[in-house]
């Protein structure tokens, strides 16, 4: 660890300092008649949002980022390649650093919301006291301890008691976890307050409930969830930054080589991730409406439906842009043109939209009868293949594969995006049709199940279009097993253009991360908590897309200013620090 | 893998293949009715597709390091935030003072219960005594003259309405006022508007539901089911949150309100008993 940063006292002594501004806040909220504090400009809600949204980010990162440091220092361990345990360790040094500013921003959220709002945080808090006042600052400072240990005997615990520095990783993930599960118990009730028994109100049954009770709300599990895959692949995006800011400043081709490297890996775990991302959230959406049916329009076709189509253009540019730095990646490989695919997996990715949202229109999910056709339809390939050799003999190259699946990921995407109406709410929607999608019915598929064109603003379309994507995004992964498999990989020499597609990725990911963020505390409507808590201020309402996108672009521009500066300071300034072996040239088969 | 070509040429090709694929896509849109903002939708995404596609045979870009990187990284995060911006509010904007006049009329009853709300209810009542202590005056200077006195003008437009239609009895038009507010519009239609699948349609449903029976329904949704809706009955589709959320004055309004809608001609499903 360089001269310049932090010392674990120091460290500590912020944290506490954190946690003792948050009981002295606490105090000064039971003051009766506390005057509220007005940010000018901006608003105290806007304020709130954008010191919460910054903590959140921080919080993210150094929550999936151990995820990621813990598997690749156990892959380094296991496969005793070098690049994995010093990939760990310079994700983890950028770790510490926004630790701090995790508890930082942590404290600045618990001030800025007493300030603001001292009713409703006294009554969050008065609620959930044992969490605020006992767990989660345990779990904090446990967090802290391991955190701080696990970095400083990276050194020390090596060759034999590698696998004891392992499993404090995994300590270290297992406490982070039940931290971000235990504070989104608070976070969930906000959104989907407990149900109230037959014969009480929500009030009366909220007043009664026990802590418990208000944890295992409606979406405490699906946020956990969402959260738990979205850090992970916000780890791994990040990583990738880091490894573009160092590829651009590599003096070396061996520097040049492990951080292309390092960004492909990264890469690799942040796609990963998101190809699970786009069902946790459908997941959490799912039990919203089930909370509150009036929840989904409100989200899709009414005040928020603009926040989703912007989200359906992110995902398709997120999609498009991790399936270019595969192309990429496969530019570098020398023999991939020797790689084929079976032209059956053209034709599945090709049908997958059609078929699919025919089949989800008939069978909705989750009725198991929907994996019916599409679990024989993505194996179609693999079994015909097996069952009729003779249609494995029909083949085509990689480029074609490739090529088609980006014309797949643009077909899905397109109708991802695809609205009811051009309208901010369906309620403005012109009775005469000339916003909206064509209303005739095209064809019976049941007796009671028609199709129009309609539907392409439905659910069932919506699946299909982001099964595409994800169906596409594997398949180019599998094309590139494949070819590192047949081929050499000539680490150092990608286009330089896949370090701005890997920056690309890190900004648009956090960039939807603020968007949604925005989005799921919007769905509270007027309330500090739904249907419980009114939120009596004016700002209450819903803010408009082009407001919201000003302020989430200003975050993550904070966040990548803090972030950059963090590489910068932990990684640049010991970049003399040589600690593993570099080569231009490795078997593509050894990674 | 490629074999590279000259970026000019691959900009060219594709460049018009996706236009020709543009145009083919706006015809097909138009003989299909799709509306014009379709249209250019469908426009759009022939020319992203013709994009993504040049990006894709584009010769490798030439590195840069030091100050050169640094100003690279810096236009680069620059454009960014101006497309998603830009991108941002170029979709339809959501009016925001709609919104904000329906939470105020949301929130009134509640507002009034807390001790800011009973402050201010006293501030209004001051404002009214004063308003009209102003109009007496203004008549006593005018008496015998043509100007008009000072109308009451309450704590604003909207309370001054509902006192209005309250006084006048008008339950019909509060009660039309909450479904709006409610948002019931967003499952359930009625005046003959297009149906939504979430919800029945209401157009008759004064003659088949009494006042009481209606009540029952709006404060327990599972005591009554519409015929043809069991898929969503059984879901719960319809939320149980406006016993917590509405007086009893304003469920009592929204019933008056739906007693009225007896339009035969429109089909409502028949409500069947549950409870």
């Amino acid at each position: 660890m360089g001269p310049q940063a932090m010392k674990s006292w120091q460290r500590i002594a912020l944290v506490t300092l954190c946690l003792v501004g948050l009981s002295g806040a606490v105090a000064y909220a039971q003051i009766p008649k506390v005057p509220v504090a007005e940010f000018p400009y901006i608003g105290n809600r806007t304020a709130v949002w954008i010191v919460a949204q910054l903590h959140i980010l921080f919080a993210a990162f150094v929550l999936g980022a151990p995820i990621f440091v813990v598997i690749s220092e156990w892959l380094g361990y296991r496969k005793q390649d070098p690049r994995y345990d010093r990939l760990a360790r310079e994700v983890t040094k950028v770790t510490v650093i926004l630790y701090s500013m995790t508890a930082l921003t942590g404290g600045l959220f618990i001030f800025v919301l007493l300030a603001t709002y001292p009713q409703f945080t006294t009554w969050l808090t008065n609620h959930f006291f044992l969490i605020f006042a006992l767990i989660y600052p345990l779990l904090f400072i446990a967090e802290t301890i391991v955190l701080y240990l696990y970095f400083y005997t990276w050194d020390a615990w090596k060759g034999e008691k590698k696998g004891r520095h392992i499993a404090l990783g995994v300590l270290l993930n297992i406490i982070g976890t039940v931290t971000l599960f235990v504070i989104d118990g608070p976070t969930s009730f906000m959104n989907s307050p407990s149900k109230a028994v037959a014969g009480m109100s929500l009030a009366q049954y909220i007043e009664t409930a026990s802590l418990w009770e208000k944890v295992y709300n409606y979406t405490w599990m699906p946020l956990n969830l969402h959260r738990l895959v979205g850090n992970v692949t916000f780890g791994g995006f990040i990583a990738g930054l880091i490894a573009a800011y160092m590829y651009m400043g590599a003096k070396s081709d061996g520097e040049r080589s492990y951080y292309d490297w390092m960004g492909f890996v990264g890469n690799l775990i942040g796609v990963g991730a998101l190809l699970l991302l786009p069902f946790m959230g459908y997941l959490l959406s799912y039990e919203l409406c089930d909370y509150d049916a009036s929840i989904c329009p409100y989200m899709m076709a009414d005040q928020l439906s603009m926040f989703f189509e912007m989200q359906g253009a992110m995902v398709g540019l997120i999609f498009l842009a991790s399936n270019y730095y595969i192309w990429l990646s496969m530019k570098r490989i020398e023999g991939v043109e020797r790689v084929r695919m079976s032209v059956l997996t053209v034709a599945v990715m090709v049908s997958l939209p059609l078929v699919m949202t025919l089949a989800w229109t008939i069978f909705p999910v989750p009725d198991p009868l929907s994996l019916a056709v599409l679990i024989p339809l993505v194996l179609a390939p693999f079994i015909l293949g097996k069952l009729i050799p003779w249609l494995g003999r029909f083949t085509v190259s990689s480029r074609t594969v490739i090529k088609t699946g980006f014309l797949m990921v643009i077909i899905g995407n397109a109708i991802w995006m695809t609205p009811h109406g051009f309208v901010a709410t369906q309620a403005l929607a012109p009775e005469d049709g000339s916003l909206s999608l064509p209303s005739y019915d095209l064809f019976r598929v049941t007796a009671e199940t028609t199709i129009a064109w309609a539907d392409l603003a439905l659910m069932p379309a919506k699946n299909a279009a982001a099964f595409t994507l994800v169906f596409v995004t594997i398949v180019n992964y599998i094309l590139y097993n494949r070819a590192i498999r047949q081929g050499t990989i000539v680490w150092g020499k990608i286009d330089f253009a896949s370090q701005f597609v890997l920056i690309f990725l890190a900004f648009s990911a956090i960039w939807t991360m603020g968007l949604m963020g925005a989005v799921r505390s919007l769905v509270r409507k007027y309330f500090h908590v739904y249907n419980l808590l009114p939120d009596f201020t004016a700002e209450s309402f819903t803010p408009t897309l082009a407001y919201s996108a000003w302020w989430i672009t200003a975050i993550t521009l904070v966040f990548f200013a803090v972030v950059s500066f963090a590489i910068l300071l932990t990684l640049r300034t010991s970049e003399a620090e040589a600690q593993a072996p570099e080569g231009g040239t490795v078997p593509a088969g050894a990674s | 893998m490629p074999q590279e070509q000259s970026f000019t040429r691959n900009v060219i090709k594709k460049g018009v293949v996706g236009l020709v694929l543009g145009v083919i896509f706006v015809v097909v849109a138009k003989a299909l009715a799709f509306p014009p903002v379709f249209q250019a939708m469908f426009f759009a995404y022939a020319m992203l597709g013709a994009a993504v596609f040049i990006l894709l045979d584009a010769p490798p870009l030439k590195p840069v390091t030091g100050g050169k990187a640094l100003i690279a990284l810096v236009v680069f995060y620059a454009v960014l935030s101006v497309v998603y911006v830009g991108g941002a509010s170029l979709w339809p904007q959501y009016d925001p003072e709609v919104e904000k006049g329906k939470i105020i009329k949301l929130l009134k009853a509640k507002r009034a219960k807390t001790e800011l709300g009973k402050t201010e209810e006293l501030l209004a009542r001051t404002q009214v005594l004063s308003e009209k202590a102003d109009a007496i005056m203004a008549r006593l200077r005018n008496v015998g003259g043509t100007a008009m006195a000072m109308v009451p003008a309450g704590a604003g437009e909207a309370n001054a309405t509902r006192r209005r239609l309250a006084a006048s009895g008008d339950l019909v038009a509060l009660g039309e006022e909450q479904w709006e507010l409610q948002e019931c519009y967003n499952c359930h239609t009625i005046f003959g508007k297009k149906s939504k699948k979430r919800g029945p349609k209401l157009d008759n449903i004064g003659n088949l539901m009494t006042a009481e029976q209606l009540r029952e329904k709006i404060v327990d949704p599972l005591s009554w089911m519409a015929e043809g809706f069991e898929k969503q009955f059984k879901k719960k589709k319809m939320p149980d949150k406006y016993r917590d959320l509405m007086e009893d004055s304003e469920i009592d309004a929204l019933v008056v309100f739906l007693t009225t809608l007896k339009n035969p001609a429109v089909e409502t499903p028949k409500p069947i008993k549950k409870k």
